[in-house]
């Protein structure tokens, strides 16, 4: 049974159509990115699956019911964008109720509660407000109740947007550690965080499914290398490259990274670092294929 | 189960916030003021007036026949009383059922847990319970007050106290159940309350309008909420479940209304 089916799904609203005609199915496993430039559909597409919004037209499927059935409460838990906690209500209390609803009884209740706020590393909120809690902190509250039960399906709507970098790295180590037992859906803008979490990319774009597939395309990446090495000079590096035996074309991309283009990779890698120690120029990362922002969006 | 989780929960919101906390204490301070300076001298006064037989001359309005039938002057102001001032309690306590829970995103977390109809109607009853307590202690402190001031009637006044709780919890129900609907539509609990007091008013110029077209036909004297309080004030003892009806077709039109928009919106 595929974790999500969706079968010429649409929403319309008005006139404006957000997501249009959109196939998919996706199956448990690895993170799944959910990509797309502002208004592609993301948000449209994660509330749908939640039963946050009906569908204009289509059939979708989660872990083969439909959204919002009994069968899927504690299954399918979500972080949904701009959605907050009662701020007159203690953590504790809230995701108590939330863990009461999906069916634990009171001890329980409270033991899962424990659970999920030491996995965050919040424990001693529980009995904070969460308007005394920063916004890093709100967030990982929030990615807390969606850990209630250990759903087998979280969709998690942007959750380092507006985030400082120890809470974002935060959030990026729990979705690793917790993606063994639970296939997580994350939409954000920030492309080198999917990158590295994420095992496939789902991109969207003005509402319809532009392609999905695995972050990392070995049958696309395999004759291109992207040398990151800001402190080599660009100029005389891009010549000798050029020069390189198995190297075919050298060019730059928007973000300054090297993207070579090779007739075999492995003995183009090892001319490359042997150029790069001849002369003395250190870099920070050479990898296979195209980064996921040169994949979607560049040109070179 | 779930409903009965829901509606646990909205009882215990109650005290759990600073809000709830300080409108309970409100309420305790008005009800207080309500008896002190209201039962306990109208009772003296009313039970002067009904036994020489004034009340029937000077108030025929006021539902005075109802006054002599309960067996303490005390619970006669209390049932007039309560069946003016506990509607507006509940319009106003009752007002946040959903509504800001909306507004902030708060009802997502809870639609990925259980059904939208059971967050409807568990809230619902939820404020019907918060209403019963209210109804239960109010009715407690009168009866504390008839035993203080006629020990005799105590007895029969304890007797007629579940007529009085389940006529007062029928009225109450259609009010709660249209704050309810407004609160699916409205996204603060002000805004649901000024929704309520729109929604009141068009349907009684539209009553007003379809009885000057339609003199005859009577149903139209009961569409508002709350309209068989007037006939209800010269009740007493079981004879006032006789427009029981009333009431109840109200609750259940305005909650189907209500969970029909709860089930469609956007959340």
């Amino acid at each position: 049974m595929s974790l999500i089916h969706c079968d010429t799904l649409t929403k319309r609203y008005g006139s404006a159509v957000a997501l249009e005609s959109l196939n998919l199915e996706l199956d448990s496993g690895a993170p799944i990115a959910l990509i797309g430039p502002n208004g592609a559909g993301k948000t449209t597409l994660m509330s749908l699956i939640c039963g946050f919004i009906q569908p204009s037209s289509g059939q979708l499927s989660i872990l083969g019911h439909a959204p919002g059935s009994h069968e899927l409460s504690g299954r399918l838990a979500a972080l949904p964008q701009d959605a907050l906690l009662d701020p007159r209500l203690s953590v504790g209390r809230q995701l108590r109720f939330y863990a009461r609803l999906q069916g634990l009884d009171k001890q329980q209740a409270r033991a899962e509660i424990l659970r999920v706020l030491e996995t965050v590393d919040l424990r001693d909120s529980i009995d904070t407000k969460p308007t005394d809690l920063s916004h890093g902190m709100r967030k990982r509250v929030a990615i807390a109740q969606s850990l209630i039960g250990s759903p087998t399906v979280v969709l998690l709507d942007e959750p380092t947007a507006g985030i400082d970098p120890p809470n974002a790295k935060m959030i990026r180590d729990l979705v690793k550690e917790q993606s063994a037992n639970t296939t997580f859906i994350v939409s954000s803008h920030n492309l080198d965080e999917l990158e590295r979490l994420c095992g496939s990319v789902i991109y969207l774009e003005k509402g319809r499914l532009v392609s999905f597939g695995a972050v990392s395309d070995d049958n696309h990446d395999h004759d291109v290398l992207t040398l990151r090495a800001p402190s080599v000079p660009a100029d005389v590096f891009m010549p000798l490259c050029q020069q390189l035996a198995h190297v075919l074309r050298v060019g730059k991309t928007s973000q300054g990274d090297y993207l070579i283009e090779t007739d075999n990779e492995m003995q183009a890698s090892i001319a490359l670092l042997q150029l790069l120690a001849d002369n003395g120029w250190r870099y920070r990362q050479l990898s296979r294929g195209k980064t996921l922002e040169e994949r979607l969006y560049g040109n070179a | 189960m779930k409903l009965i989780v829901i509606a646990q929960d909205e009882v215990l919101r109650l005290f759990s916030t600073k809000r709830g906390l300080l409108s309970i204490v409100g309420f305790c301070l008005i009800w207080l003021a309500v008896l002190i300076y209201g039962v306990m001298p109208a009772a003296q006064f009313f039970g002067g007036l009904a036994e020489s037989g004034l009340a029937e001359l000077l108030l025929p309005e006021f539902g005075s026949s109802g006054l002599q039938h309960w067996p303490a002057s005390e619970l006669s102001v209390y049932w007039v009383a309560s069946l003016y001032l506990l509607p507006f309690l509940a319009i106003m306590t009752a007002a946040d059922q959903t509504a800001s829970d909306r507004a902030r995103g708060t009802l997502r977390y809870l639609v990925l847990r259980c059904g939208r109809l059971e967050i409807f109607f568990g809230r619902y009853i939820g404020q019907l319970l918060i209403l019963f307590m209210v109804v239960l202690v109010t009715l407690f402190s009168v009866l504390v007050i008839v035993a203080m001031n006629s020990a005799e009637n105590l007895s029969a006044a304890i007797a007629s106290s579940p007529v009085i709780i389940v006529n007062l919890m029928l009225v109450l129900a259609p009010y709660i159940a249209l704050m309810a609907l407004v609160s699916v539509l409205a996204s603060t609990a002000r805004q649901a309350t000024l929704y309520a007091m729109v929604i009141w008013l068009v349907v009684s110029f539209l009553v007003s309008y379809l009885k000057s077209v339609f003199p005859d036909v009577s149903l139209l004297n009961w569409a508002l909420p709350g309209s068989q309080i007037s006939e209800l004030r010269s009740l007493s003892d079981w004879q006032t479940l006789s427009l029981a009806p009333i009431p109840i077709v109200h609750t259940v039109v305005l909650l189907v209304v209500g969970a029909a928009i709860m089930r469609q919106r956007d959340l």
